[in-house]
């Protein structure tokens, strides 16, 4: 019971620990599937994420089995972790062979693999949904509730996993995206004074000249603003080809 | 989350709006902001390299010094706000306390008529975007309501420079335009010529720069349009030392004109 205990702790910490710079989501859906195989005793785990539109297209399972059951459940759009998702509410059945005409296409394509229950899990975080967890087992019967609430909590750690690393991640994406809006237009402005008074012009004409350099290397403003900035580039008046007072050499 | 606070700074920031006659902005969430803090004024910067680089808006003239004044001194309360990403209150910036904080900033705020400054980081979780502050001509602190309202002001400020897709609004875009590159472009101009003046990296030119506004006792802007009129031309002096500079002396030859 001890082992258990401390495999249960040691999953949970693995679960929400999603912070790391390589995170990696299939990845870490398959190691959610592969823990949740282990310590819940089933046959197989599948797991189906949403993408950013809201459809579950994202698959990992513990086996190719269950993959390809996974699969069958986004082609078909149909079974247990369809339910779960859009209902946010666990969704079970102990055998699949009287489950009459829910899932005709799931059903078929689970018992071909050899699986006779499902117990599918929902991974939700308040009012967002983002995916579900399938549990299979090939004998058939319910799984016993204690079984269902540990899948659920790692199900839930995985999900507040999950949407920690979204966060971050976008926090990310603002900073930069802000850091490069503000830092494009003021190397430009910057790249005007410094042409300015290496070629003894008029902000104006300099950036005339800074324009000009752009278009006939067919490159972006910025980046050749950037480079006379850093030092690293000579840009001539207009018209003029030769080189200026350079500090360094050209790169090309 | 405090639902009616929310419900009254999006109400104030709508209602400044419809008075525009023109979409929720930025500019409105900085004018509910002055309103509902009953401020003065207020202002919004934006960060950049760990300072509150760039003033992005000022609800008038003296919201405007605020902002150049600390982004020349280096020092202040939306500098503090920005380091220690923590909001700054100050209830009396004639204090004691203000002085010894500030030594520089807190007297030139002051003679500038501004007496209470409480400032907000603009924050997407560990990311920093700007800082919103607001002031007042009267010394005294902010009621809990009114911080309050504050956080979450700078909650909007957020919400409104960010697209749906939590890129850039375009309402930012263009205010990034107006103040980067043409309110605030000679700055940046006269810190690429004083960069190839001093042949040092453009973070140096820009330190000389305010060095030279400070010890003279000038606006940065005016400063900056002198250099981009070859009127004053900073040249290196000792390695570690302040520059010097070479004035032209068509003008009058003391530095009292400002």
């Amino acid at each position: 019971m001890a082992t258990t205990d401390r495999r249960v702790r040691e999953a949970f910490i693995e679960l929400t620990d999603t912070l790391v710079r390589d995170f990696d989501i299939i990845d870490f859906l398959e190691r959610l599937a592969t823990r949740c195989t282990e310590l819940l005793d089933v046959t197989a785990c599948g797991v189906l994420l949403a993408d950013h539109h809201g459809a579950l297209t994202l698959v990992a399972a513990s086996t190719e089995a269950a993959r390809r059951l996974e699969l069958a459940q986004v082609q078909n759009a149909e079974g247990p972790c369809m339910d779960a998702f859009h209902s946010g509410i666990p969704v079970q059945s102990g055998n699949l062979e009287q489950a009459g005409p829910r899932w005709p296409a799931f059903t078929a394509a689970a018992r071909a693999a050899g699986f006779t229950a499902v117990q599918a899990l929902p991974m939700r975080l308040r009012e967002e949904g983002l995916g579900a967890l399938n549990l299979l087992n090939a004998a058939p019967g319910p799984l016993d509730s204690d079984t269902v609430a540990l899948g659920q909590a790692l199900a839930d750690a995985a999900t507040i996993g999950i949407v920690h690393q979204r966060t971050v991640a976008r926090q990310e994406m603002i900073s930069e995206q802000m850091q490069a809006a503000l830092t494009s237009r003021i190397v430009i402005e910057q790249a005007k004074g410094f042409l300015a008074e290496r070629l003894g012009l008029g902000v104006d004409d300099a950036f005339t000249a800074l324009r000009q350099y752009a278009r006939d290397h067919n490159r972006r403003l910025t980046e050749v603003a950037a480079e006379v900035v850093a030092g690293g580039l000579n840009i001539g008046p207009i018209g003029d080809a030769g080189p200026g007072p350079a500090r360094r050499e050209e790169p090309w | 989350m405090d639902q009616a606070g929310s419900a009254r700074v999006w109400a104030a920031i709508g209602a400044s709006a419809h008075r525009d006659g023109s979409p929720v902005s930025l500019r409105h969430a900085i004018i509910a902001s002055a309103e509902l803090l009953a401020a003065a004024g207020a202002g919004l910067s934006v960060a950049h390299g760990g300072e509150p680089r760039e003033p992005l808006l000022a609800s008038g003239p003296v919201a405007e010094d605020l902002a150049e004044l600390q982004f020349t001194l280096g020092e202040g309360p939306s500098v503090d706000a920005t380091t220690r990403r923590s909001p700054v209150l100050v209830p009396d910036l004639a204090g004691a306390s203000a002085h010894s904080r500030w030594p520089l900033f807190a007297p030139a705020a002051t003679d500038a008529g501004v007496r209470a400054m409480f400032a907000f980081p603009v924050t997407a979780g560990a990311a920093l975007v700007g800082v919103l502050d607001v002031y007042r001509a009267e010394p005294g602190s902010l009621g809990p309501q009114e911080l309050a309202d504050a956080l979450v002001l700078a909650d909007a400020v957020l919400v409104l420079a960010l697209d749906e897709r939590g890129g850039i609004a375009s309402d930012l875009d263009n205010l990034l335009d107006i103040a980067v590159s043409s309110r605030r472009a000679p700055v940046h101009q006269a810190t690429g010529m004083v960069a190839a003046q001093l042949g040092v990296p453009m973070t140096d030119a820009l330190a000389a720069l305010r060095a030279y506004a400070y010890t003279e006792g000038r606006r940065l802007s005016d400063v900056a349009a002198d250099v981009l009129a070859r009127k004053v031309r900073l040249s290196p002096s000792s390695p570690s030392g302040p520059c010097t500079t070479e004035r032209d002396d068509s003008g009058s030859p003391g530095n009292q004109e400002e």
